[in-house]
């Protein structure tokens, strides 16, 4: 049975296996490459994505589940050429070393800002659980406040 | 004229492989792409439209190369890097006499945390040049004498007249006089005129990051390729017994199921790629899902003993019983060891490490009957080339290679089993094919980091001095780089030994080889050393590397150690840590020091535990010599991420063999820290010694964090910790 969704705005609908995960519509049919593959259990984040503005594990949402959703990647964050707050963030702070994980960090973080705007250092700790192996946790932490800091006078 | 010959080859291969090639032997010809674009030196494109694309010659695996090196090339060209595109340059080597690819003017290979000092020079003049044929363009389209002209901001300008002409607007003119300029004659800025170089500079590429462009392997896609995904065997070095295929063979979109075998066929020798059964489909998902119902049997036999907790044991025995071989020695031991106030011993012991490179491993290899492409992302342009060569036979000559940015490489991403498989299976089925790998693929099939034991024995005389150094390592590497680090050879009486017991493991470069334990083994000691001859712990180090002014280095790349730098990096992480302040109950501070290749880093750990089992990092306060520093920004992100990285390994870092099958292959059996464990403090400080050249960086501040750390929870707990990981030992 066809399954019909939005990703960043746009109506789609899928008629293939439904156990296929979520990711790998978006990376292989939709075009999208921008969610990563990292771990394929859901315990990296690297393929963070949005459905219905809650930040979800893709490589562990199969394609059966997502009839009515509304999806967002971090293709669809930005405003035309504006930047998300979170993206300026990171930019200001040059987090991105390999920059592989980046995509599902940025989606967790907007998110979890948007639960809590005004984040301690506790709840950063654990609200963010994304893996990030070049180990740029401590530029991440000063990104999140730095954004939260900016979307709070935007 | 030779030239023209050039450009006339250039031109009509240029829809071939052999271009890559051609240009690697002229690396100064500035090549004709398409009407409406030139390259000005390897390092320099220009676009009609007035796009300027700085071209680097190493990949990024998050090291920062791409950033760097488009540094040097903007400084000498006087461009801004907000204006400018950065892209990777093609392989730029040759095929030697044997029929392999080695580097050409340029290396292009990240590792040994060499990239930075290995094209500084290269690079720079390699851009100086292309600034020159600007400036001797513009002369010419002016009739004015060169020496007159700048180059700014992307246009050459005649300060006399006020004129300007944007280098893209010069690409025809540029043909023509390159040949007049000789490449060797133009020498790069020096230090004191540098703009670009020394100035913090972000990630080149955040902005694609951070909204998602494809710029990694894994995102790469060709028309018409198929997909492959491997079952591999499991043990180490096992082989196919049989499979079954009938229900695999029903998924909607399988095209072929193909075998492969193990390379090399022996099965006692080091494994290049595992055998393995890969059913190739056309799409992803469809060769997934085929490939988890292929129903397969292996031999495993051979690879039984290769088991964590066997090789622990057979390495502790060796300790004791083992035939040790000498490999550096000095002094009288024996006699520093019979005449000793205090003799002091202490056995460690690490297991093994995996990569888990965040972007699992992925190659696109499209093979005819005598040439071949590849995307890939991949450390070494040279190893990624030779490996279709060691695959399907081809000639690197006929290789083309499309390379992408990396997510990570640690030294696994150096390996060629990937790029091998797609090239054997792009042949077999005679369409271009790209092999993806699972997490699940990545750390069974790791070439990981060394297993060991070390027994170090030290005498302290009644002034509380150290007499005699000897350290024993028994390993299932060849353990002799630890052997012949300092405190060897400052120390006048010392010995080094070590033994290698016999394994089928694979092994490979995991972020500074050898040193990455062999910082905490020896500082750890070192640590222990001055607790038993009751000295300050930062005085006890002081002493011992002011023993000596000057070695020269017993390990790679054998270069002078000069001990003042040691003493100024550990003086300077004290000082900013407040190194032996009074702290609360359960906190503790750690200091250590090591020098990794050839740059020396020293960090002061802050502790506090939680509990008896379990403790928190809250600072980290760094001191690094590098040499040189072309971008202070990126050097504090490898130090920071070296930090991380090392505690992580401290912590959790145990990749267990059982019975020769790896039974920790993904995130949920392989912890890995995350932000709730990392430091919220990480203070760097980066030293300048005046160098002229740039040193390494995205390696040396591992190894000395870990025993900062281990050092700390002693002084916070009063637990010592000799295994690796902690998880598993305090």
């Amino acid at each position: 049975m066809a399954v019909s969704f939005t990703i960043n705005g746009s109506q789609r609908t899928f008629d293939g296996d439904e156990e296929m995960p979520l990711l790998w519509h978006l990376r292989e049919e939709a075009g999208l490459k921008g969610t990563k593959f990292g771990c394929g259990i859901g315990q990296c984040g690297a393929c963070t994505v949005h459905i219905d503005g809650e930040a979800v594990r893709s490589c562990s949402v199969p394609m059966g589940t997502i009839s009515g959703a509304s999806i967002t990647t971090i293709e669809g964050l930005a405003d035309g050429d504006n930047l998300h707050p979170v993206q300026e963030a990171w930019l200001e702070e040059d987090v991105p070393q390999c920059g592989y994980c980046q995509a599902g960090q940025i989606m967790a973080t907007v998110a979890f800002l948007k639960e809590t705007p005004d984040p301690t250092d506790e709840d950063i700790n654990n609200g963010i659980t994304n893996l990030c192996r070049c180990g740029t946790y401590y530029r991440i932490r000063r990104a999140i406040k730095r954004a939260a800091e900016n979307m709070a006078t935007a | 004229m030779a030239s023209l010959n050039r450009r006339t080859f250039l031109k009509s291969s240029a829809a071939t492989a052999v271009m890559v090639v051609a240009v690697s032997n002229t690396p100064h010809l500035i090549a004709q792409e398409a009407p409406t674009t030139g390259m000005v030196s390897p390092c320099l494109k220009l676009n009609s439209d007035g796009q300027i694309t700085l071209c680097v010659p190493i990949p990024d695996m998050g090291q920062g190369m791409e950033t760097t090196a488009a540094q040097m090339i903007a400084d000498e060209l006087n461009v801004d890097l907000k204006d400018v595109e950065v892209e990777l340059m093609p392989f730029l080597g040759r095929t030697n006499d044997e029929g392999r690819a080695v580097f050409g003017r340029f290396y292009q290979g990240g590792g040994g945390s060499g990239s930075t000092m290995r094209i500084y020079h290269e690079v720079r003049r390699t851009a100086a040049y292309a600034r020159t044929v600007l400036l001797e363009a513009a002369a010419r389209n002016w009739q004015v004498p060169r020496h007159r002209l700048n180059a700014e901001n992307g246009n050459i300008t005649d300060p006399v007249t006020g004129r300007f002409i944007p280098f893209t607007a010069l690409i025809e003119a540029a043909q023509s006089v390159g040949d007049e300029v000789k490449p060797n004659t133009i020498d790069p800025k020096p230090v004191s005129e540098h703009t670009v170089i020394g100035k913090s500079t972000k990630n080149v590429q955040g902005k694609a990051i951070v909204t998602g462009q494809p710029i990694f392997g894994i995102d790469a896609e060709i028309p018409d390729m198929l997909h492959a995904v491997i079952r591999r065997c499991p043990h180490l070095n096992g082989s196919l017994a049989r499979y079954e295929d009938r229900r695999a063979r029903r998924v909607p979109g399988v095209i072929e199921i193909k075998t492969l075998d193990r390379i090399p066929v022996d099965k006692t020798a080091y494994r290049s790629v595992s055998a393995g059964v890969a059913v190739i489909a056309e799409t992803y998902w469809a060769a997934r899902k085929a490939a988890d119902l292929l129903e397969i049997d292996w031999h495993g036999s051979i690879s039984v003993d290769d088991d964590t907790e066997l090789l622990r044991s057979k390495c502790l025995a060796a300790l004791d019983n083992g035939e040790f071989t000498t490999s550096i020695e000095g002094g009288d031991l024996a006699t520093a060891l019979a005449d000793a106030d205090q003799i002091v011993e202490a056995t460690y012991f690490h297991p093994h490490w995996a990569h888990t490179c965040i972007e699992p491993h992925s190659c696109i290899a499209d093979v005819k009957a005598d040439q071949a492409e590849i995307w890939v992302s991949h450390q070494f342009m040279d190893s990624a080339i030779n490996a279709v060569n060691s695959a399907v036979g081809i000639s690197p000559s006929n290789v083309k290679a499309n390379f992408y940015r990396m997510g990570t490489g640690f030294g696994r991403k150096f390996e060629e089993d990937y790029v091998m498989e797609a090239a054997l299976l792009s042949r077999a089925v005679g369409r271009a094919v790209k092999v993806t790998w699972s997490r699940e693929d990545e750390m069974e099939q790791d070439y990981v980091n060394s297993l060991g034991a070390y027994r170090l024995r030290a005498s302290i005389d009644s002034d509380g001095d150290v007499t005699g150094w000897h350290i024993r390592a028994a390993a299932d590497t060849v353990p002799a780089i630890i052997t012949r680090e300092y405190p060897a050879r400052l120390i006048d009486n010392y010995r080094g030994e070590f033994h290698q017991v016999p394994n089928g493991v694979s092994r490979g470069a995991w972020r500074g080889p050898h040193h990455n334990v062999a910082g905490w083994v020896i500082q750890s000691f070192l640590d222990e050393i001055a607790t038993a001859s009751g000295k300050d712990r930062l005085q006890s180090l002081l002493e011992v590397y002011s023993k000596k002014e000057v070695l020269k280095s017993a390990n790679w790349p054998f270069r002078d150690t000069f001990f003042e730098r040691y003493r100024t990096v550990l003086q300077k992480a004290a000082d900013e840590s407040e190194f032996g302040k009074s702290m609360p109950e359960g906190w503790g501070q750690g200091i250590a020091v090591h020098h990794t290749f050839v740059s020396v880093c020293a960090h002061v750990v802050d502790v506090e535990m939680q509990g008896e089992r379990d403790y928190r990092v809250h600072r980290v306060t760094s001191a690094i010599d590098c040499g040189l520093v072309v971008n202070p920004l990126g050097v504090r992100a490898q130090v920071e991420s070296g930090i991380m990285d090392g505690l992580c390994a401290a912590k959790y870092g145990k990749w267990v063999l059982e019975k020769g099958l790896v039974t920790t292959n993904n995130f949920d059996s392989y912890q890995k820290m995350r932000i709730d464990e990392a430091p919220a403090n990480v203070d760097v400080h980066i030293l300048d010694f005046g160098d002229a050249e740039p040193r390494g960086t995205g390696e040396v501040s591992l190894p000395p964090v870990i025993p900062a750390l281990t050092n700390a929870i002693f002084a916070a707990s009063g637990k010592r910790i000799r295994s690796l990981p902690i998880s598993e030992h305090l």
